[in-house]
């Protein structure tokens, strides 16, 4: 004796508090379950990649800045090491050191911000947020000593990095170091423990393992789910298998395991970073490229395990000082794709929190 | 009766009741209708107010303006083309001759009964501050058997409609059994 | 954390952070002139406490209409010589409920001024962070520059919105939340609505404000505001049930529903309600929390998800008086609590000397704080989890509470024992019942212990893809 309905479309449009920016789903729902999404995303589209092939490859360093503009370390880079495997450069030793140690501070700078938002989603009124936020403002406080900038860094250079960090930067990077594992502790015995998170988290968004391989899922959602893969350990660049982490792995694959995963691996992070400062030997941070520089002609794909995954940088060189093709694998836009098998079926509070916990960035979506 | 105040109160109490109750069925919008509605079973309120029933005139905001017009409101949402045009019906003209007639007996029967109404002393005598208590006695004394009957039955009535919602393949008739349940179970409660 | 703040690079961000000082550093950096000032006039102030406590003590200030510790003293002198003028018995009536109602308006309208700035710098400080601070000193006048924006804007009716539905509403939300105040107790004497049926009106005049939402919702003529407003009524509508049977309970134990009477026997029987009857307390505060829509209940507004709910249409001051409202309607349930649970304006005799309206005042405040210190802290609960909460939890155990506490009345009232021994015992009883019923129950649900403590993340032993990933489940 049930009535019948009909379902009907809400457009969670471009403007919404937690689309993580600019982008556009068509939800077709049944009372408040979904059965249906369909996800436009354009709204961002800054045509970068035929924007860089006018530009020298160090010219194309910021266009990574401002992909991804919450990894812009990770972005640079990735796009300093495939350029650097297309044009044969050598990178000096305290360069990687230095790489390693902003990418992992842009890691847990992403990773406050990603577990921050998603607990804002779930309806914390932004202070879990606000309180990642403090060790974020650290974070990019040390960026702007060193480079300038706090979000858009642009501070890898092909053969190495930008500046050397000024002489402030140790000890202030050592006191940060020093104080964020209690931090991470406060923040766990805030929210795991928290029932109405729990409530609102566990058995949500579950992504088996063969479900996230099939649909090329990568970074800590794969992880989440209980598949080992860390291109930090599996295929080692700019000295990380000098260093000793571990990988945290989920076991259900749901939102509350890829928060939890997102939240060790940000001490895995200050593990790395501490044994990268107490191990950085001397020397330059950079080596001498010329100006223009023009590879050979070949074609390359490097990638970096970015805050978010698999972030890679397909390069094509014609032997000019441009490449002929420059594409950014996305691993927001790939990770975007299963949103619409999870779903259907949840309700929209679900759908939300989900989208949450895979940690989209619309700029590296429609770059 | 007696003060300015109170019989002001009734001929405003009154008229707002009257008017809002023709408008109802004078209206096209049938959410204007059920509006008004609630503003009708408020005007009853004030109504039993003059009349210091203060307990009847809570409960009456209570159940009916609180919980009875929600009942109404949702099946009003379900009816197709609820704010559009519901004017002209087939049934207007016997409507209103039933209403009239209706209307007509209820007037004359009120006139001609003898209404047992106590003035001076004995009214001084009889009157009483607290109808709570005096309902609360009645109730739980010389009538309980009505009051446990009534809640017997509200209590049937939940359950009959919780079986009636409840779709035995999926528990997703919850919502609407749940609002149904509540209603009745206000009734009951008060 | 200052200081580690001047050791770091200082960036514009961080020199203005430390610039603009707190209201407890500005009080602490005051010049020395300010500071003896303030002590010469609090040393004052307690002097004429002092004074006021010798009067109040040697009983000269009782029952006089200058005993400002009840004003319902003057209102009384105040009708009888309006009633003296012999114009009628209306006169008086009329005179001393405008003065009333206007009372408890500037009161409630002071409070929202406040209120607001409150709330803002409270989440702030949960949320390390500073607040409003730069409109008017310490940003005290951020509300009513709020106020001034929102009248000021356009006002926007939506295309195809109902116009009469579409105004209604913020009136509609406004009347309910100004007219429950009425009954409430502020001294022994002074209620606005003294009224036998007190509680009862307090209850059925909330639930008109279920309408007023409904209204809102429907009359936007948009999906969000649709959604936003049938949830809020759903839920609603499900949490006047536990209200309603957690103030059975208050009823059943002082046997009264006029609010001055419940507060009474608590005074005179020393004891705060909260003591006697720990689940009606958290079932009236939580289920508080779902009808006036605030964290962790607030779907109706949730932000992340819905915008901003049956209210998504509203701009300018309709949407400044639905905000105004909620406020209003926080520091309301907290006088509620007050005035059930915690002893309402009496303080085991401490009323004789603090005004009673101070200490209640005081009270709803604290339970302000509360709200606000939940809102800031905890995540919101999804709809179908509020709904599975009021039905299959909180109404149960509120039905099996009023069966203990009706025992437990029937033997007070057949038992000739001091009073201390009956209710300490009740009390007693009371909390284990509680603690046993909420366990059981709890089971019974289909609530696990396992939800409770999730595990954490393990560390990968092996890095690989599916295979690995199998190789590890099967090992683990």
């Amino acid at each position: 004796m049930t009535t019948p309905t009909e379902p009907y479309v809400l457009n969670i449009g471009p403007q919404h508090p937690s689309t993580h920016g600019v982008f556009r789903i068509r939800v077709v729902m049944d009372g408040e379950r979904i059965q249906d999404i369909d996800m436009i995303v354009g709204y961002l589209h800054r045509s970068m990649e035929k924007l860089a092939e006018e530009r020298t490859y160090t010219q194309n360093i910021p266009f990574t800045d401002r992909a991804d503009y919450l990894a812009a370390m990770s972005g640079n880079l990735g796009l300093c090491l495939a350029a650097e495997r297309l044009a044969r450069v050598e990178v000096p030793e305290r360069a990687s050191y230095l790489r390693v140690i902003f990418a992992e501070l842009q890691r847990i700078a992403s990773h406050a911000m990603a577990n921050g938002t998603l607990v804002s989603d779930a309806g914390a009124w932004q202070t879990p947020l606000l309180y990642m936020f403090r060790e974020r403002e650290k974070i990019l406080d040390l960026f702007e000593m060193t480079c300038g900038a706090r979000l858009t860094t642009n501070y890898m250079r092909i053969g190495g990095v930008a500046f050397e960090p000024p002489p402030e930067f140790w000890p202030a990077l050592l006191e940060l170091v020093d104080e964020l594992p209690e931090r991470i502790s406060e923040y766990e015995e805030l929210l795991t423990q928290n029932e109405i998170f729990i409530a609102r988290t566990r058995d949500i968004g579950v992504i088996s393992p063969e479900d996230a391989i099939n649909g090329s899922l990568v970074g800590p959602a794969l992880r989440g789910s209980g598949v080992p893969w860390d291109l930090r350990k599996a295929e080692p660049y700019c000295i990380y298998d000098r260093m000793e982490f571990d990988v945290p792995i989920g076991r259900n694959g749901d939102v509350y395991d890829r928060f939890m995963v997102r939240l060790a691996e940000t001490r895995e992070s200050v593990k790395i970073i501490r044994q990268a400062v107490e191990n950085i030997p001397d020397g330059s941070h950079k080596t001498d490229i010329p100006l223009a520089l023009r590879p050979a002609p070949g074609e390359v794909y490097g990638r970096v395990e970015g805050p978010r995954g698999e972030l890679g940088f397909y390069l094509v060189s014609d032997g000019g000082p441009a490449p002929y093709r420059f594409h950014i694998r996305a691993p927001s836009l790939i990770n975007l794709s299963l949103l619409r098998e999870l779903a259907r079926g949840a309700s929209l509070s679900d759908a939300v929190v989900t989208l949450g916990s895979i940690d989209i960035v619309v700029g590296e979506i429609d770059r | 009766m007696d003060s300015l105040g109170v019989v002001i109160a009734f001929y405003v109490l009154s008229a707002i009741t009257i008017v809002s109750a023709a408008s109802i069925f004078l209206l096209r919008n049938l959410v204007h209708a059920i509006v008004l509605l609630v503003v009708v079973f408020l005007g009853m309120a004030g109504l039993f107010l003059t009349l210091s029933a203060d307990f009847i005139a809570v409960a009456q905001i209570l159940i009916y303006a609180g919980a009875i017009s929600v009942l109404f409101v949702f099946a009003v949402m379900l009816t197709p083309l609820a704010s559009r045009d519901n004017g002209n019906s087939l049934y207007a003209g016997p409507g209103l001759l039933l209403g009239g007639a209706i209307a007509a007996i209820v007037v004359v029967t009120a006139f001609d009964v003898e209404w047992n109404q106590l003035t001076g002393v004995a009214l001084e005598q009889r009157s009483f501050t607290d109808t709570i208590e005096v309902i609360g006695n009645q109730l739980l004394g010389p009538h309980v058997l009505a009051f446990e009957v009534a809640s017997v039955l509200l209590l049937f009535a939940l359950l009959g409609a919780i079986v009636l919602v409840t779709d035995p393949n999926n528990e997703d008739g919850a919502a609407a059994e749940e609002e149904a349940g509540k209603d009745t179970a206000v009734g009951g409660s008060e | 954390m200052t200081d580690r703040h001047s050791e770091l690079p200082a960036t514009p961000m961080a020199r203005q952070i430390i610039a603009r000082r707190s209201l407890l550093d500005a009080a602490k950096a005051a010049p020395v002139s300010l500071k003896v000032a303030g002590s010469i006039v609090l040393l004052g102030l307690l002097l004429v406490n002092a004074l006021i406590g010798f009067i109040v003590v040697d009983g000269q200030l009782d029952g006089e209409w200058y005993d400002f510790r009840d004003l319902g003293y003057a209102m009384e002198r105040l009708r009888i010589e309006l009633d003296e003028v012999n114009l009628g018995p209306w006169l008086s009536y009329w005179v001393t409920g405008l003065i009333g109602g206007l009372g408890i308006l500037s009161f409630i309208g002071g409070f929202l001024l406040i209120g607001s700035w409150i709330e803002r710098r409270l989440l702030a400080r949960f949320q390390v962070r500073m607040g409003p601070n730069r409109v008017g000193p310490f940003g005290l006048l951020q509300p009513i520059a709020d106020a001034l924006k929102l009248m000021q804007k356009e006002v926007l009716i939506p295309m195809g919105a109902d116009r009469l539905l579409f105004f209604l509403p913020p009136v509609l939300v406004f009347v309910p939340a100004m007219l429950a105040w009425g009954p409430i107790p502020w001294a022994p004497g002074m209620s606005y609505l003294d009224i036998n049926v007190g509680l009862l009106f307090v209850v059925s005049i909330t639930s008109l404000s279920v309408l007023a939402i409904w209204m809102a919702g429907w009359s936007s003529n948009n999906h969000y505001a649709l959604l936003g407003a049938m949830r809020t009524v759903a839920m609603m509508v499900s949490y006047e049930i536990p209200i309603s049977l957690s103030l059975i309970v208050v009823v059943l134990i002082t046997g009264s529903l006029n609010l001055g009477e419940i507060v009474a026997w608590q005074t005179d029987h020393n004891v705060w309600l909260a003591v006697l009857l720990p689940f009606s307390l958290f079932t009236f505060f939580f289920s508080s929390t779902a009808e006036i829509n605030r964290t962790p209940n607030d779907i109706a507004e949730a932000e992340s998800e819905i915008v901003a709910g049956f209210h998504t249409e509203y701009s300018g001051m309709k949407a400044g008086l639905f905000l105004a409202v909620e406020l209003g309607n926080a520091l309301f349930v907290g006088a509620l609590v007050a005035t059930f649970f915690l002893g309402g304006y009496g303080l085991f005799g401490l009323e004789q000397w603090i005004p009673p309206y101070v200490i209640l005042a005081a009270k709803a405040s604290f339970g302000y704080f509360v709200f606000i210190w939940l809102r800031s802290t905890l995540p919101r609960f999804r709809i179908d989890q509020l709904m599975t909460f009021a039905w299959k939890y909180l109404i149960p155990l509120s039905i099996a509470n009023v069966l203990v506490v009706a025992v437990e009345t029937s033997i007070a009232a057949r038992w000739e024992v001091e009073a201390i021994f009956i209710y300490g015992s009740f009390a007693v009883v009371n909390v284990i019942l509680t603690v046993i019923a909420v366990r059981t129950w709890a089971r019974v649900a289909g609530y696990s212990s396992s939800f409770e403590r999730p595990e954490p993340p393990r560390v990968a032993p092996m890095i690989g893809g599916l295979k690995a990933a199998r190789r590890i489940k099967a090992g683990a």
